[in-house]
């Protein structure tokens, strides 16, 4: 049940497939040898996801890849959009949110894909980044105001 | 939430991520495979049986016998038979159930389409719910609960709450069908039940060791019978249960 988010962060933490996947494997059997010191009235999911992100971001330093954004958002569909010009336009957002995501630094866009891509609340988004929560909270803020100085934000409230 | 915090929402929605793989039967596999040394100690005990709740994986199996276990995963219940049961107390508070409430008022708070206390039986003597998660009806001999129904919505197989079942090896498990409906009945040796919330926390909810248990999933529900009841008795209650 945990398969999904846990494949997710990882390949975010790892930048590639194949990691990722190993990084899961690895990161489950790891946390099942480690779960007696896991405290057993600590949310779980935060603690899996803490060791299955280290794994993969072992794998992408011993790979020696930079942290890149791996992510493309799909084409809109025709029935999604009231016209083609507007799903023309909304395409277009979308790569210019990702292409502002990739230009950030890893810090930030860290917190924002995990805030927001990978809709993880702050107290996971801490586990799987190491950090603690006011950091999430704080770099939330400072990151959303440098990708809207790289990609604006539309006038519509 | 500011516009672009909602940009940033709904681009999440189109995300075209990656199917994952399946890491079950690896993960299975690796972790069936004989450790170094286990001391037999509860808090061990204990980790195992989160180890079973959180990994949906079978837990120190061969991987050729998981499918046997999954193929017993009835409604919200997996049935997992593992080498060592945590220790815990046989008497736990009934809070864990949810809060006490009368039928009336389990009809507002369940939050679920569940079946009414069998017809023809005294009415329990007791009602708890957990809304969205649980209603149970219980009945009493004295301070001890003789009889325990509850019933759990859902009953997708990868439905993330899940309601764990270990089982010692003394516990004989057979599969029936009850009225069409698949069906696990529980005989025999102690078994634990933990709960897992649906956001991957674990309740601990000290479990208890319960008696003889039928389970059934019947129109997305599962419906648990335990206590001192033998298998035509649980498949008559379950039976008499019905809106």
């Amino acid at each position: 049940m945990h398969q999904r988010i846990a494949f997710r962060v990882a390949l975010v933490a790892a930048g590639d497939r194949g990691d990722a996947e190993e990084a899961v494997q690895d990161g489950f059997v790891k946390a099942h040898r480690a779960l007696g010191r896991f405290r057993s009235e600590a949310p779980f999911r935060p603690w899996l996801l803490r060791i299955v992100a280290n794994e993969a971001k072992n794998r992408r330093r011993a790979a020696g890849r930079r942290a890149a954004l791996v992510l493309q958002a799909a084409a809109t569909s025709g029935d999604a959009a009231p016209s083609p010009e507007a799903a023309a336009v909304a395409d277009e957002r979308r790569a210019q949110l990702l292409d502002g995501l990739a230009r950030l630094d890893e810090r930030d866009r860290d917190v924002l894909v995990h805030r927001f891509l990978l809709e993880l609340g702050e107290e996971e988004t801490a586990a799987a980044l190491g950090v603690r929560r006011g950091t999430v909270k704080s770099r939330t803020s400072r990151a959303l105001s440098r990708l809207r100085e790289l990609v604006g934000e539309e006038a519509s409230a | 939430m500011t516009a672009l915090e909602r940009e940033l929402v709904s681009l999440a929605a189109t995300l075209d991520w990656p199917e994952e793989p399946d890491v079950v039967a690896p993960v299975s596999a690796r972790i069936a495979a004989p450790l170094p040394q286990r001391r037999p100690r509860r808090r061990l005990a204990l980790a195992l049986a989160l180890a079973v709740a959180a990994l949906v994986a079978t837990l120190a199996v061969p991987p050729a016998r998981t499918a046997i276990f999954d193929w017993l995963g009835i409604g919200r219940a997996r049935i997992t038979i593992v080498d060592e049961l945590p220790s815990l107390d046989p008497v736990p508070g009934l809070e864990i159930l949810g809060d006490r409430v009368t039928l009336a008022q389990a009809r507002s708070r369940a939050g679920f389409p569940y079946a009414p206390p069998p017809d023809g039986e005294p009415a329990p003597d007791e009602v708890r719910v957990a809304p969205g998660m649980r209603v149970a009806f219980l009945w009493r001999d004295g301070d001890r609960v003789r009889l325990l129904v509850t019933q759990f919505p859902g009953s997708a197989a990868d439905d993330p709450a899940l309601v764990k079942k270990l089982v010692g090896s003394g516990t004989s498990v057979e599969e029936l069908e009850v009225d069409g409906d698949r069906a696990v009945w529980l005989e025999g040796g102690p078994h634990v039940v933990l709960f897992v919330g649906p956001d991957g926390s674990i309740r601990e909810d000290n479990g208890w060791l319960a008696g003889n248990t039928l389970l059934v999933a019947r129109d997305g529900v599962t419906v648990r019978v335990e206590g001192d009841v033998s298998r035509s008795d649980a498949v008559r209650l379950v039976r008499a249960m019905r809106g």
